[in-house]
């Protein structure tokens, strides 16, 4: 069946791998990285499509796909046994035995800049060896650590291992996996601001590659202020010269529109658009990936998803811990930047956008950036802000935030925060859409809920008590944790009475894949080693996220407004209530029914 | 909370009270009897029916002018048109007559349920235990008798035997039980008479009033007897046995004639002794817990009507399957065939439900008149738009199952169909050529009711790719699960979770069994409340019976005349092939016969 397609593709489109895209990338990058004419021969080319093949197999079958690159293929091999090949139906689904030069053959080199740190130590490393564990990365590549600790291989193997783990249904050769991975991680010590270090990398990565054509991946996983000089000297003196070379950068991007816009510019003096991969993890969560699914392959929710229908949308985070000892970034951000402006406001975008002409990542973040224009900057009235303080619960005492050693004792910003925001187009005009974000709240979870408008002259009326709103459908999209998608119905008590009681059309995830899923930096590593670059933020996009905030960012901080207090562990600021009162909204979360 | 706090029995939401209680509705018919009791019978049921047909409140104002002045006055016609703009202060005025009315008759009513043919299997299996559950749960009117009627000669103490061995507690099994048996036993009683015997049902009426004890009585008439002696029957316990201070009312099942003609005999010849108001004609599977919820489904949730209709909808389908034959009972099935026995009562009622516009309120003739609007859109079955079985006989894992013909009951050349699955039509602006499919067979593999709604394809699917060729299974479909198991599920496309991009039909689910662990109670006991309390909604009037058999009589005929032979299919399997074809025909595929269900 063609639904199933191999495990490692994370993207629908042909295009997203296609040599297309890339020599697109190798056009306009050609500044920084040399793109012999040779690139383009057709075993080059053939190499990189075969193994796009094996992912994406079906694609080429279907006739409506990508006929440039087909033809393309078709010209330039007329008689060779590769090309032949992807043509085939496809029994062999194996890597293609290396027939070719050993020239032609490409490595993938990926640099975890900020090696010793607590994201690589918990999150990169181990994502990178479950894609290694299911067999999503290429055959040949090298895993290299840097940072400015002196450590040798061997060690950094140590401390990698201690956080790898096989899936949950470990299959017999973990261990051997492990192994086979750690073997392929080597650590380079070195200044971030040193050309000369990034230089000596850059000998080390080539032994590696070993005259394939390298491709090469750096994960920036170090704090913002030395973003720009890693950036320069990885790009200056460690780019690939034949291959591709992109860089992943994790959030902050920057603290308001004038910073941002300057971090971008100096990411552009060294590296084009199409180079750069900002990472927003929250947008490689599974169900945020469905949401698109969802509302596009399925005929009964587009129909709704609109201001005729959906009374207004809510966007919930919350944490049930404070910063415990790691306030010294947050106390510079607060929540509002380090939750709202990025992951709760990349999925509002999804979710409103209109459909896309395909869900090529161009298209997608098209899509999205048209929303974030359409959409009204935060007016601080619309705004909640919040700050936990110290509380005692059966004995155990809570911390508040200003306790913490690495936070000011005055410190104003804001640990909670709830908003109400507005999108000024055809579909939304009215609706509002409720963000909250919360640390230290009394529960952790991230959702979407869709709360939908009552039943125009509703017969049913009499049976639902004063209280309509209670009636109302609503559609919840649990992206964390224990995944779930439920819709709330009103549905007859069986019995013989006519009583009304809202259940639900429920799908958990736990129930029906037993599967573990996978974790979102497992996503987002892939799809920048495939180039897809669908879930990664564009720089106009980051630009309309912080134009809609920075105006309130910037009142709020002028006119030092003072966070609403909530005891740790508590549902937070009664001040939420109240915002949403404001819009004629009940916040889904504190129900009473589903808490 | 009105929603929460209503009562166990109440069985329906009118709008003419939000604490409608068994009890008071009870209390509700009699009044109006007594309140009129002085006019001559025929005049005031004339009157009733006019009023049902053009107003939903037309029995509340009755009641309330009966109330008050006593006599009905013609003008009273008009006064429901009025009152109707101002729905609210109808209510609450009828709702402060209820209260006034409550201390009046509370001891003076009185219930009579005469079960005719009361040592047939229906009334021993359905009717006894659901008239017992329906005391267990307290919905019953304080007095109530019931009486068994029929021809074998059997004493009140043999009766009672009979009927506890069929009685049952429901599952949570209260600690009262066996003295809630005993003290329902005590309340039954036999009177053995003829079918056509004035004379025995006069002896009835007097062992009735009896037990009445100078109450005003109310009798309820379930008729659980062959057709050919419905008339009789009916004869006889109008002009013997009818209430003369409380409302009669008779409960008759199917089957309701065998054709437009004969049905039409059979509606003027009750009709002759009954009004249209005191026909119930029950279709049980209008009681059923999920039938009763697709209106709720439709009309109570937003997300749901949008979609209902052919911009949406690519076909229905509603199923029936029996996993046996008729096992020795073909005598009357033989007869009738699956087609009548089936599909034009039970599926085409709920067909109706489900296509209905919105009706102005919950009230039964609304509701009644809307079934009735999609009935006479819908277009008369045609020959090739059918396609008929029956079952041969099979041997399985050494146990062979017989034939149709093999039954001792059927004769040998039986061409009566066992399945029949059909295309229908309906012709009106929210169907227009969106195939309603029917499906109704006996000796199948599996033993099931549901109605499954197939959605249209995503226009311009962004994930085509991820679907493969066969875009069909790539559609939204909506289940209805009646039986068994009860279930409503949505299959959705889904992600499946993982680095890939695959797609997957997944559900979301509501599974009765999981969510409500109460015992769901069976049709006949909703629908003998619905009679007590005279809840008309889940019956079938006279009009909704002639435009059912409008549909179905020429192809009935022409099935007959032509003498069609049935397709053979093997006792067990899923049925004959041609519904695939039939299916086809209409780019439907059946949902119940998928790979996935």
């Amino acid at each position: 069946m063609a639904r199933h397609l191999s495990p490692c593709s994370s993207s629908s489109t042909t295009t997203t791998f296609s040599p297309s895209s890339f020599n697109h990338e190798a056009h306009l990058s050609r500044k920084f990285i040399v793109v012999p004419s040779g690139t383009y021969s057709s075993t080059w080319v053939s190499r990189i499509h075969s193994r796009i093949n094996q992912r994406m197999h079906p694609q080429l079958k279907s006739s409506n796909g990508h006929p440039l690159n087909a033809a393309y293929m078709q010209d330039g091999l007329p008689g060779n046994p590769l090309a032949k090949e992807h043509f085939e139906p496809r029994m062999k689904q194996r890597p293609i035995p290396l027939s070719e030069p050993e020239k032609a053959e490409s490595t993938l080199s990926i640099t975890v800049v900020g090696a010793s740190g607590d994201l690589a130590k918990k999150k990169i490393f181990p994502a990178l060896f479950a894609l290694f564990y299911e067999d999503c990365l290429p055959e040949n590549f090298t895993v290299f650590g840097y940072a400015r600790t002196k450590m040798t291989d061997e060690e950094l193997r140590n401390m990698i291992s201690r956080t790898l783990t096989c899936r949950i249904d470990k299959r017999e050769n973990c261990d051997d996996k492990m192994d086979h991975f750690l073997k392929r991680c080597f650590y380079h010590s070195g200044q971030y601001n040193s050309e000369e270090h990034f230089a000596e990398l850059d000998n080390k990565l080539k032994e590696k590659e070993a005259g394939k054509l390298p491709n090469r991946l750096f994960y920036l996983s170090i704090p913002p202020n030395i973003f720009v000089d890693v950036v320069r000297c990885a790009s200056l003196r460690a780019s690939s010269a034949n291959g591709w070379t992109r860089v992943i950068v994790e959030k902050p991007f920057g603290r308001d529109s004038k910073s941002s816009g300057e971090l971008t510019t100096c990411l552009k003096k060294y590296l084009t658009e199409e180079q750069i991969f900002r990472i927003d993890h929250y947008l490689g969560k599974e169900l945020v990936e469905n949401l698109s699914v969802l509302r596009f392959s399925n005929l009964v929710f587009e129909p709704l998803w609109s201001r005729n229908y959906i009374r207004n949308v809510q966007l919930i985070f919350s944490e049930d811990f404070g910063i415990e000892g790691r306030g010294g970034y947050f106390n510079n951000y607060g929540i509002i930047r380090d939750i709202m402006q990025n992951h709760l406001l990349q999925i509002l975008a999804l979710f409103a956008m209109e459909t896309p002409v395909s869900l090529d990542a161009e298209d997608v973040r098209n899509e999205k950036v048209k929303v974030l224009r359409s959409m009204r900057p935060l007016q601080l009235e619309d705004v909640i802000v919040g700050q936990y303080k110290g509380h005692s619960k059966g004995g155990k005492s809570y911390p508040a935030y200003t306790d913490d050693p690495t936070v000011p004792k005055d410190s104003l910003t804001p640990t909670f925060a709830a908003a109400a925001l507005f999108i000024n187009n055809a579909r939304w005009d009215g609706v509002p859409f409720l963000m909250k974000a919360g640390k230290a709240l009394h529960t952790k979870r991230a959702e979407i809920r869709v709360q939908f408008r009552h039943v125009p002259g509703n017969l049913y009326k009499r049976n639902f008590g004063t209280d309509l709103d209670k009636a109302t459908n609503e559609l919840v999209l649990r992206v964390q944790p224990d995944e779930a998608i439920y819709l709330k119905i009103n549905n007859k008590v069986p019995g013989l009475g006519m009583r009304l009681d809202r259940s639900e059309l429920n799908l958990l995830y736990r129930a029906r894949y037993p599967r573990e899923i996978p974790d979102a930096y497992e996503r987002l590593l892939l799809d920048a080693i495939e180039g897809e670059r669908r879930l990664f933020i564009r720089s106009d996009e980051l630009d309309a996220a912080w134009a809609l905030f920075t105006p309130l960012l910037k009142e709020l901080e002028e006119k030092k407004i003072v966070p609403e207090l909530y005891p740790y562990g508590s549902r937070g600021p009664v001040g939420a209530h109240y915002l949403a009162a404001k819009y004629n909204v009940r916040w889904g979360d504190l129900s009473g029914e589903d808490s | 909370m009105a929603s929460l706090s209503s009562t166990n029995c109440r069985a329906y939401s009118s709008t003419s009270s939000s604490s409608y209680a068994a009890s008071s509705s009870v209390h509700h018919g009699h009044h109006q009897r007594l309140a009129v009791s002085s006019v001559p019978k025929r005049f005031l049921r004339n009157k009733i029916s006019l009023q049902s047909q053009s107003n939903p409140f037309s029995t509340g104002v009755r009641m309330q002018d009966g109330a008050v002045a006593t006599k009905v006055t013609p003008v009273e016609n008009e006064t429901p048109l009025k009152l109707k703009e101002g729905l609210l202060s109808v209510t609450s005025s009828e709702e402060s007559k209820d209260a006034a009315g409550f201390e009046f008759s509370e001891d003076k009513s009185t219930v009579s349920i005469t079960v005719v043919g009361a040592s047939g299997d229906l009334a021993k299996k359905k009717i006894f235990p659901a008239l017992f559950a329906l005391y267990y749960e307290d919905c019953l009117p304080e007095h109530f008798t019931v009486y068994g009627y029929a021809r074998s000669k059997m004493t009140d103490a043999e009766l009672r035997t009979m009927v506890s061995r069929t009685l049952t507690c429901r599952i949570d099994k209260r600690e009262n039980c066996g003295e809630k048996m005993d003290q329902f036993l005590k309340r039954c009683f036999y009177h053995s008479g003829q079918y056509d015997s004035e004379e025995n049902f006069a002896e009835l009426d007097k062992k009735l009033r009896e037990h009445e004890g100078g109450r005003v009585s109310n009798r309820l008439f379930y008729l659980s007897i062959p057709p050919n002696i419905f008339i009789n029957a009916v004869k006889c316990a109008s002009l013997s046995a009818s209430s003369s201070s409380g409302w009669t009312r008779v409960i008759v099942e199917k089957p309701f004639g065998r054709d437009s003609e004969s049905s039409a005999a059979l509606t003027r010849s009750l009709k002759q002794y009954l009004e249209e108001d005191q026909i119930f004609r029950i279709d049980h599977y209008l009681g059923k817990e999920l039938v009763e919820n697709l209106s709720v489904l439709r009309f109570s949730n937003l997300i749901f009507e949008p979609l209902w209709s052919r911009q949406y909808i690519r076909n229905v389908q509603f199923i029936f399957s029996e996993d046996f034959g008729t096992e020795g009972r073909g005598g009357y099935f033989d007869n009738y065939g699956i087609i009548r026995d089936i599909m034009q009562n039970h599926l085409l009622q709920i067909l109706a439900l489900f296509a209905m516009e919105t009706p102005v309120s919950l009230d039964a003739e609304d509701i009644r008149n809307e079934k009735v609007k999609v009935l006479r859109s819908m277009r008369p079955l045609e020959l090739e738009n059918v396609v008929i079985g029956q079952y041969k006989s099979h041997t399985k894992g050494g146990v062979t199952y017989p034939a149709y013909t093999d039954d001792k009951t059927v004769p040998k050349d039986s061409l009566t169909p066992t399945f029949a699955a059909a295309a229908l039509f309906i012709d009106n602006a929210r169907w227009d050529g969106v195939p309603f499919l029917m499906k109704a067979g006996k000796a199948l593999h599996t033993k099931r009711a549901e109605i499954r709604v197939q959605f249209r394809h995503v226009p311009g699917n962004l994930y085509n790719r991820n679907f493969g060729t066969d875009l069909d299974r790539a559609t939204n479909e909506l289940v209805i699960r009646v039986q068994p198991d009860e279930a409503i599920y949505l299959k959705i496309n889904n992600k499946v979770p993982g680095l890939g991009m695959r797609l997957d039909r997944s559900n979301l689910n509501l599974h009765y069994a999981a969510r409500y662990s109460k015992e769901i109670p069976d049709a006949y006991e909703r629908l003998l409340l619905d009679a007590i309390e005279g809840e008309r909604r889940l019956f079938i009037r006279s009009d909704e019976l002639n435009a059912a058999w409008a549909l179905f009589t020429p192809l009935l005929k022409e099935l007959e005349e032509k003498k069609i032979i049935p397709e053979c299919y093997p006792y067990g399997s899923r049925g004959p092939v041609g519904a695939h074809y039939l299916a086809a025909r209409y780019n439907v595929r059946w949902g119940d016969l998928g790979l996935e269900q």
